[in-house]
């Protein structure tokens, strides 16, 4: 798995586009990146998952991780373009909620 | 608001889901970087029909990664065993050498009070219950597969009484039977 800073605009917020799978092989070390950024500053994320074509419950877990990093901060993480399976595996273990889908 | 869910994992030995009877069966080393391998070599004959994109290799994953790290804690001398059955639904008997799921009624307890928190729109208690963590847990694990598994397999979802061994079925519409309700009633 990949991922690609789209924008850092500090008022606009960091868009990261990823692609790949993001599984338990993959999706600690993308969450660990994500969350030390959070400590040292960033508050809004915007995550473009257009290019992830399989997600697990690890996945979702980092999700879960820099969402409530995030909501600690009052913010809540955003994202878009998810679609097929992985938006199906977040629907099922009901973290649709946690999350602010954009277009 | 939407209905309150709350389902339950379940313990039932004598569970039709164990008959293995006309399954087919491979066994596995307890390697953790091939999880993705094993549910790949278990799917090969799969028809495509009951693949739904990758949904059914991403739940079965998940099944064979909580033998692996949880059962057999990655032990290589540890096996997992798997039954499949492919014949107008996916069954799947997976068995570890483990000491068993010792924390499912408290899984059961937090998932109930993460979806009461869900059901109230409480999205702080929710986010905060939003991962669990028992006694063996890492920042890897959150409960997540175990709650889009009881949904997923909708044929059911039972653990025999070691807990090492859980039995799924999941049904398609279209199929020539209507998904029965799991078997409970027997302990």
């Amino acid at each position: 798995m990949e991922w690609t800073l789209v924008s850092t605009d500090h008022d606009r917020g960091v868009e990261i586009r990823l692609t790949g799978d993001l599984d338990l092989y993959n999706a600690p070390r993308f969450s660990i990146y994500v969350l030390q950024k959070i400590e040292v500053g960033w508050s809004k994320i915007l995550l473009d998952m257009r290019g992830v074509e399989y997600l697990d419950s690890t996945g979702a877990g980092s999700l879960i991780r820099i969402a409530q990093a995030l909501r600690k901060k009052g913010a809540k993480l955003r994202c878009r373009n998810l679609g097929g399976s992985p938006r199906r595996v977040l629907e099922m273990a009901n973290i649709l909620p946690l999350l602010e889908e954009t277009r | 608001m939407g209905r309150l869910i709350v389902r339950k994992l379940i313990v039932d030995e004598r569970n039709e889901l164990f008959d293995a009877q006309g399954m087919r069966r491979i066994e596995f080393p307890s390697e953790f970087e091939r999880i993705r391998d094993y549910a790949a070599e278990v799917l090969r004959d799969c028809p495509e029909a009951f693949r739904e994109g990758n949904l059914l290799e991403q739940q079965l994953s998940e099944i064979i990664k909580n033998g692996i790290k949880h059962g057999n804690r990655c032990d290589p001398a540890k096996r997992l065993r798997v039954w499949f059955d492919f014949r107008k639904r996916v069954r799947f008997i997976v068995e570890d050498e483990g000491e068993g799921f010792a924390d499912l009624e408290a899984w059961n307890e937090f998932y109930r009070k993460r979806q009461e928190a869900l059901h109230a729109e409480d999205f702080d208690t929710f986010l905060a219950m939003a991962s669990y963590r028992g006694p063996r847990s890492d920042d890897m694990d959150g409960g997540n597969s175990l709650v889009a598994a009881l949904e997923y397999w909708n044929g059911g979802m039972i653990y025999n009484g070691v807990r090492n061994k859980v039995g799924v079925v999941r049904w398609y519409t279209g199929g020539s039977d209507q998904p029965p309700a799991p078997r409970s009633d027997r302990s």
